[in-house]
Parts: structure tokens; sequence; C-alpha cells
């Protein structure tokens, strides 16, 4: 803008990037980045610092050496195989579980005919549910959990987290479900195409896109849930943030391992939601505009 | 005039529509009743009682009233309400504020700022319990690298998470980390969304950008950033796993918040009663919150 050549108009991505002219612009995106980046270079190098080097005052920036010291220990030691195992079936069972169902009920509630005052009471549910904190129920579940002898159990868990997942899959899938054209269905309906059949055979193609979304949110938040994983395990379906938990309250300064553990716990749902980031922002987007 | 020709199997479509409507949704309805409906139910009948958890085979001893008058004479409550609201509101506000700003200085469609939005989902995604422990080691007293790098600016050794002021200022401070690029990838889907005619336009007639901020973007975004503040200060009152690691409400009840509070109570201190009665009072607070947010959506949305 301050430079005269008019010979170009500014694009938009000018007009509204350089709200505050361009030096601040990019004094904001470096920072921005640094903030960002420097923990996560900090979390993978302490992962890989020998103890002497993790634990030293003042800190080591560069590592000297790199090692695989911490990680072979939350193996052997704390039995990593067996949490990351416990942590993926839970996060997958509760994930697969939530958008199957979650997709048929909000095709329901979105279009199918319960009538409308069913449908305002089930919307209403689901927004209260997601809305309201997880500790409101967590004695009561603890206390069922503990007659059912459920405690310890990765059943316990792939229950609580689809609990919590369906109300954010149903939001979702409603969404998705009312943004395709009535038309198409109604044409479907005159060919004598079924209700179940429609769904599975014209509308769950079409909103693939949107369960693909609608499932990433739900696994990243059943893979990384804290609170109920921390009430109702103790050690035979202990999770990865139980055991990242785990190094601050039950020893002291382990942060080698503890950076090990979060390096692990972050990769996979890294990956996944790099490899699938257009449906992912698209689902945070989703469920922001949805409110 | 297909339509008017099969009304009468329309109809008896919509017959069967309605018991296949029903079939999709019940299973849905028990499992969130059981899970959810009833624990809730639970805890409204646990807060008129008195529970001890830690004697398995304790009778639950009905005492009316007396869990919720003990909360009006609960000065860690009190406490941890000021706290958790003085968190929400300044956490929202510097999430919103930082958020929106790196949104806008990454609008374009060019390699290097979709290349960021990547970066950003790093936060967004990783287990609040790791970012509350990653920072725990960052910030701490003698190991911690934060306190290096000040000490290039001879700010001597600060205490983060154990001293009142500091730590309270910490645990804000990451949950900026962990949420303002979420607001950032939220804004920019907004952002996109404004016509660039109106902004070419208002660009020939010379509008400073200043003037276009004011003008133009944020009245388009307005919407989305209440939506936005009305996610956030709801999620922000439920913060736990962070808090959990970092400070556990520590020192003292310098960072004591509800939910924190109502886990003490009820899986420290065994108190089932008086952690129900909260939970319960806390939920009611926050219906009332989130239904006052979604009448100042609707205002809004009906003043565009």
């Amino acid at each position: 803008m301050k430079r005269k050549t008019n010979t170009k108009l500014p694009t938009v991505d000018n007009i509204i990037g350089n709200f505050a002219g361009r030096p601040i612009r990019i004094i904001i995106v470096v920072v921005s980045l640094v903030m960002i980046l420097f923990p996560l270079y900090w979390l993978l190098t302490s992962s890989l610092k020998i103890k002497g080097e993790y634990l030293s005052n003042p800190p080591v920036v560069v590592p000297s050496v790199l090692t695989g010291e911490s990680y072979r220990s939350v193996f052997g030691k704390d039995h990593m195989l067996e949490i990351f195992l416990n942590t993926f079936i839970v996060a997958a069972a509760s994930t697969a579980i939530s958008v199957v169902f979650g997709s048929m009920a909000a095709y329901a509630v979105a279009r199918g005919s319960i009538g409308k005052q069913a449908k305002k009471i089930f919307g209403l549910w689901f927004m209260v549910q997601k809305m309201y904190p997880a500790i409101a129920t967590a004695i009561p579940v603890y206390l069922v959990m503990r007659t059912l002898h459920l405690i310890d159990t990765r059943t316990a868990l792939v229950i609580m987290n689809t609990s919590f997942n369906l109300p954010l899959v149903i939001w979702l899938m409603m969404g998705f479900f009312e943004q395709l054209p009535k038309e198409l269905e109604e044409s479907a309906m005159l060919d004598g195409c079924g209700f179940t059949r429609r769904f599975f055979l014209i509308i769950f193609p079409l909103t693939k896109p949107g369960m693909i979304a609608a499932a990433i949110l739900a696994f990243v938040g059943a893979w990384n849930e804290f609170l109920f994983a921390c009430i109702l395990s103790i050690n035979k379906s202990k999770t990865l943030p139980v055991l990242i938990a785990g190094f601050i309250t039950d020893r002291g300064l382990e942060w080698g391992p503890m950076a090990s553990t979060a390096v692990i716990t972050l990769v996979p749902v890294l990956i996944l939601v790099w490899a699938l980031q257009k449906h992912f922002v698209q689902g945070l987007a989703m469920g922001a505009v949805k409110g | 005039m297909a339509k008017k020709k099969s009304t009468p199997s329309a109809i008896r479509k919509s017959r069967s529509d309605k018991v296949a409507s029903w079939l999709f949704v019940t299973p849905t309805m028990i499992f969130l009743g059981i899970t959810a409906l009833l624990p809730l139910l639970y805890s409204v009948y646990l807060s008129f009682f008195r529970l001890k958890l830690n004697l398995p085979n304790a009778v639950p001893e009905f005492t009316g009233f007396s869990n919720y008058i003990k909360m009006l004479t609960d000065e860690t409550l009190r406490i941890s309400t000021t706290n958790t609201l003085l968190f929400a509101v300044v956490s929202v506000a510097l999430e919103v504020v930082v958020g929106l700003m790196v949104a806008m200085a990454f609008c374009s469609d060019k390699m290097w700022a979709r290349c960021a939005t990547s970066v950003f989902l790093i936060p967004t995604i990783m287990a609040p319990v790791a970012i509350g422990t990653l920072w725990r080691m960052m910030l701490d007293a003698t190991t911690g690298i934060i306190n290096y790098f000040l000490s290039f600016f001879g700010v001597p050794s600060i205490t983060w998470l154990s001293s009142p002021k500091t730590a309270m200022l910490s645990v804000i401070l990451v949950n900026v980390w962990q949420l303002a690029p979420w607001v950032t990838i939220i804004c920019a889907a907004g952002l996109k969304s404004i016509s660039p005619d109106m902004l070419e336009a208002a660009c020939v007639d010379g509008a400073s950008n200043g003037t276009i901020f004011r003008r133009i973007v944020l009245p388009m975004i307005a919407p989305l950033l209440t939506i936005v503040v009305m996610l956030r200060f709801v999620d922000a009152f439920k913060v736990f796993d962070t808090v959990y690691v970092m400070t556990n409400g520590g020192p003292g009840t310098a960072t004591e918040m509800l939910p924190n509070y109502i886990y003490k109570q009820g899986l420290r201190f065994f108190d089932a009663g008086y952690s129900a009665a909260l939970a319960i009072a806390f939920v009611l607070v926050m219906t009332v919150v989130t239904v006052g947010f979604l009448k100042l959506r609707d205002r809004l949305e009906a003043e565009i």
C-alpha cells in the first residue's frame, strides 16, 4: 500500500496480511513460528539427550550427542508397547462406534421423520452434553464402574470415550447432512429407495469427507483424553497421557523419558492429521461455525 | 407431476421412514442415556448425601441441602471461582487477539502460508497433558530453558510455577500457546470467505488498511469471532489437564480452578457428596453462560 507502484492492485492477501504494514507482518510471522516450533524442538531434543544433558544447569540448547536411551527406558521399564496398544485400541474402537452410530443418529435427526419436537430436544441435548465438563460425571461413573468391576479395563475407557465423542460426531454430521440438497433424497425416495438404503447407498458415500473429519476429531480426542483414563485405570488399561502425567507425580525430574513418551504420543496423531489435513481443518472450522 | 402421482406411496414410505428414523436414533439415545444422562442424575442424587469414597462399603447418608450450604462458606471454592474466571477471561482475550492477528498475517494462498497451517495444527492436536509437562520442563527454575534465555537479558532466575503470581501467568500463557493456533486456524477459514471484490473496491477508493480492518474485515467475521469466544470461554472453564500436571492448583491455591477443585474434593478427599454438589452447581452456571452466549450470537446474526 505504501509503495506507490499502482501498476498492480494490491491483492486480497496483501490487504488483509499487511493490516499493520509489511514489517509488522514479517515480525508476526517469524515470532509466531518460532514460538510454536521452539518448544517442539526442545521436546524432541530432550527426548534424545543423555541424562547429564537433560538435567544440566545451564540447559544444553544443542545436544552434543543424540541417544535413544530415554526411548529404550520407556519401552523397557514403562511397558510402552502395552500402553501404546491400549491407547490405540481405545481410540480406534470408540471412534469407529461413535462415527457409525453417531452419523446414523445425526441423519435421523437432520433428515429423518422423527417429528419437530423430538428434533429440537435431541439437538439441544447434544449441545448441552458437548458443553458440560467431564468432571461432572466422573464420580458417579467411577462408582458405577467399580460396582461393575470394569475399573482398569479397556472396555470402560471405550465406553466413556464413545460417550464423549458421540455428541461431537452427531453435531458435525448434522451440519454435513443439512448441506446436502433435499432433491437427491426425494428422487431416491420416488425410485422406491427406503430410508436405510438411502442412507447407506446415497448419503454415506456423499458425506465421506465429513465422516473422515469427524473420525479424526474423535480419534484425536480419545487418544489425548486424560481425566477418565486417569480415574478408571490402575495398570492394565493405562493410556499414554496417564503415563506422561505419571513422570511428574510419581518420580522426580525424568525429563528424558517424559519427553520421549510425549513424542511417541504426538507422532501418530500428527501423521494422521497431516495426511488428512484438509478434512481435519474442515472439521475444525465446521465445529466452530455450527457452534 | 411425478410427485403428485406418487402421493399415496409417499405416505406409506414416510411411515416406514419414521420407523427407520427412530431405529437410527435409538441406539445412540440409549447409550448416551446410560453413559451421560444417568451419571449426571446420579450426581444430582449424590449431592444430597454424604458418602466417603475411601470406605468401600459406606452407605450414602441423606443430608438434605447441607452440601450446597457448605459451598456458601467454602473459602477455597470462592478462590477457585475467582481464579477460573480470571484464567478464562485473560486467556480467551489473549487467544482471540493473538490468534486473529496471526491469522491475518498468514492470510495468503502461497505455499509458505499453507505450510504454516500444518505447524499451527501441532499444538491443537497435542495431548494437553504433554503440553503441560513440556512447559513444566521449560519453565523449571534451574534446568529450564526459559530462565536461561531470560538470563541473557539480565533477568534473574524466576520460580515460574512455585510463586503464586507467576504460576497463574504461566498457566495462562501455556493455554495461549495451546489454543491461539486453534483460533488462528478457525479465523483463517473465516478470512478466506470475505469477498475480494469488496476489499479491492475499498482499496481503490483509498481506504487505509486500518479502516478496511475496522469497517470490512471485523464486521464480516464478527459472528465467527463470537462463536470462537463462546467455545473458548466454555472450554477455558473446563481446563483440567494442563493445570493438573503443571501446578495441581498450587502453590497453595494460587492456580486452583473449579474442575481441579471438584476432582480433589472427590478423589483426593473422597467426599463424593460435596464433589457432586460442586459439579452440579458448576453445570448449572455453565448452562446459563452458554444460553447467554447463544442469545448474543442470535442477536448479532440478526443484525447482519
